[in-house]
């Protein structure tokens, strides 16, 4: 029987396992030259500037729109990158290691293949995190500056005008919540986390797929599917009301049961039209995506765990 | 373990996880969507007409970024003066992120201000149809900012606009029936000054509106009064002037002349507001008692008949059949 200090030393050599696949995985990725996109991202976080179009303020009120069009530009592309390489990479990540017979060499030492599916992932998820990281801090930046430079600009013209100090105050926080705030970092963080549901989702379907292209295409479609899932639940719970038939609420079933809810962390809109997102629904959404995350490599690895190579 | 068998356990697993999960994702959508987080899903008509490629786009968690690109769009049509393909640009647009005030704001600019004196010149138009455009425009406008009110009831710069456009000197004879379009500005003004953000102004422009709207003269009083007793910096001269012509109005003073150097601090300055405010009617400002007392005070201050202000033609308010002849 093992006593308590056995026990953790089990678990201190799973959690060591899988952190040499992931910094292997994560390495392994790195090499791909991946991170070359940050230029493309810099070229968007910069550009997203100039699109300054005549506009009806006056000059009371100018300048906040370039500050939303930094953060819709930004944040729009962080999701399609950080989408992309989630699902491209955890594609790639099982074949390649097949092609290379590194997979054979990592499963006939005593490496349970849980840790093996979970370092691969965490290695993914590792190169998503420093990917937004990067990207997080050059959006922080361009839109600090801008807001500075906007916030004097309408500061002096109220001043200018003779505006009471409270006046001017209201203004300023008007225009800071429009620049980089903690909500904006939460909708980095929602975009991470819609990243890892969808590495996570394409680690169990490459598990019985026969190639990386069969791996990628499914889990784009699942992701577009996944926007339609709040609508399928809806339909579903309202089906008799509607007069839909059988198959109709089976398939709206299916779909509702089967998919992940994506629309969930669309809350990222929100954010970028200068909404707040309080600290307990980053929580819930945290729960959310933690369930998925978990629900899919325990599934992956049930698929996975008696596979012949 | 037999691969069917492994596919049934796999399929019942991830059935029954999502029936676990199930009630927790739709409470939590349901609170997302109830504090404004989550925008209800695209109707079919804008999944059409933004298309494919932007619909999938936007679907994919991406519907602001497809937003701006509609924005860089409709600056396209607004540059060759498409006016219908605008319209319907920006009503995708405000499908797509209701809750920016600046898409509210530009796509009724555009409508009421850009597309409405476009018509008003527009060469290749008979006088009629540029007339019922014009109003059609300025309509449109009007239509598009009460919407954006409603879908951002909390924003205070939405309504000040809405307010603006319904008591703008050069729009308001688009909506008909004027005391209707005043009453709906002061309306518009006061629910932006309720929000707690908006400036001073806006809280005296709802007054100003009100102020011009026939048979609430009384009630634009009072509040007119408790505008002057709240803050020094609300004395401005219209609204003094409004003060004076609506207690002359509603209580007329035995001396209105010795109200009107109250109000104003000398004769000189009484003189010179009251004077300037007998010119506003192009604006709709009622003049009650200014007449009167703009004659006495000249008589005070030794200004002969001939120089009398009021012996100056008034401006006229611009007939619509002025603003829109066929030469």
């Amino acid at each position: 029987m093992m006593d308590h200090s056995d026990t953790m030393s089990v678990k201190d050599s799973h959690v060591r396992r899988v952190l040499v696949i992931a910094t292997h995985a994560f390495t392994q990725l790195v090499r791909m030259k991946v991170f070359y996109f940050l230029a493309i991202f810099a070229v968007i976080a910069i550009g997203s500037n100039f699109f300054n179009l005549p506009q009806h303020e006056g000059p009371e009120s100018a300048g906040t729109e370039v500050l939303r069009s930094i953060k819709s530009w930004s944040l729009g592309a962080m999701t399609l990158f950080s989408v992309v390489i989630s699902i491209v990479a955890t594609a790639l990540l099982l074949p390649k290691d097949v092609e290379d017979r590194t997979l054979y060499t990592i499963l006939a030492k005593p490496v349970p293949r849980i840790d093996y599916l979970a370092g691969k992932l965490l290695g993914v998820m590792m190169l998503v995190f420093v990917s937004l990281l990067l990207m997080d801090v050059l959006m922080t930046a361009v839109l600090h500056i801008r807001t500075s430079m906007v916030l004097d600009q309408r500061v002096a013209y109220a001043t200018e005008l003779g505006w009471p100090q409270e006046a001017i105050d209201s203004m300023a926080a008007e225009v800071n919540a429009m620049g980089s705030t903690w909500s904006l970092q939460g909708a980095v963080l929602a975009v991470f986390l819609r990243a890892s549901i969808m590495a996570s989702l394409a680690l169990l379907v490459s598990t019985f797929s026969t190639s990386t292209l069969f791996t990628a295409t499914v889990s784009f479609l699942i992701y577009f599917i996944g926007h339609f899932q709040a609508d399928a639940r809806d339909a579903y719970l309202h089906v008799g009301e509607v007069g839909q038939g059988l198959v109709a609420k089976l398939v709206t079933l299916l779909v509702t049961l089967v998919l992940p809810d994506f629309q969930l962390f669309n809350v990222i809109d929100a954010v970028i039209e200068g909404q707040v997102i309080p600290l307990v629904t980053m929580g819930k959404l945290v729960l959310v995506a933690l369930y998925y995350a978990l629900f899919f490599t325990i599934a992956s690895w049930f698929v996975f765990s008696d596979k012949e190579f | 373990m037999k691969a069917g068998r492994k596919w049934v356990i796999l399929v019942v697993a991830v059935l029954g996880f999502g029936a676990v999960r199930l009630p927790f994702e739709k409470s939590l959508h349901r609170e997302l969507l109830d504090v404004g987080l989550l925008t209800e899903p695209l109707d079919i008509g804008t999944r059409d007409r933004i298309g494919q490629t932007s619909s999938a786009v936007a679907l994919g968690g991406l519907r602001t970024l497809v937003a701006t690109f509609l924005n860089l769009r409709a600056f396209g049509y607004f540059t060759v003066q498409k006016w219908m393909d605008l319209e319907e640009t920006f009503e995708m647009i405000v499908d797509l992120a209701p809750r920016t005030r600046y898409y509210w704001e530009t796509g009724s600019w555009h409508l009421a201000y850009n597309a409405a004196s476009y018509y008003i010149n527009d060469s290749e138009l008979p006088a009629l149809r540029r007339r019922e455009e014009w109003r059609r425009s300025i309509l449109k406008g009007r239509a598009f900012l009460e919407r954006g009110v409603k879908n951002n009831p909390d924003d205070w710069s939405i309504a000040a606009n809405l307010g603006f456009l319904l008591s703008d000197t050069y729009k308001f004879q688009a909506f008909r029936d004027p005391d209707e379009s005043f009453a709906a500005a002061a309306e518009a003004y006061q629910r932006a000054w309720n929000t707690g953000n908006a400036l001073g102004y806006v809280e005296r422009s709802a007054f100003y509106a009100l102020s011009r709207v026939r048979g609430r003269e009384a009630e634009a009083l009072e509040m007119g009064r408790q505008l002057y007793a709240a803050r020094e910096k609300n004395r401005t001269p219209t609204l003094l002037s409004m003060i004076f012509v609506l207690e002359s109005h509603v209580d007329p003073p035995k001396d209105p002349v010795a109200r009107a150097v109250e109000l104003f601090g000398s004769e000189e300055k009484a003189y010179q507001v009251l004077s300037g405010h007998w010119f506003r009617t192009r604006e709709r400002f009622p003049v009650y008692g200014v007449a009167g007392v703009v004659k006495s005070l000249e008589s005070k201050l030794g200004i002969a008949e001939k120089d009398s202000v009021l012996n100056r033609p008034l401006p006229t308010p611009r007939s619509l059949d002025e603003m829109f002849r066929d030469d």
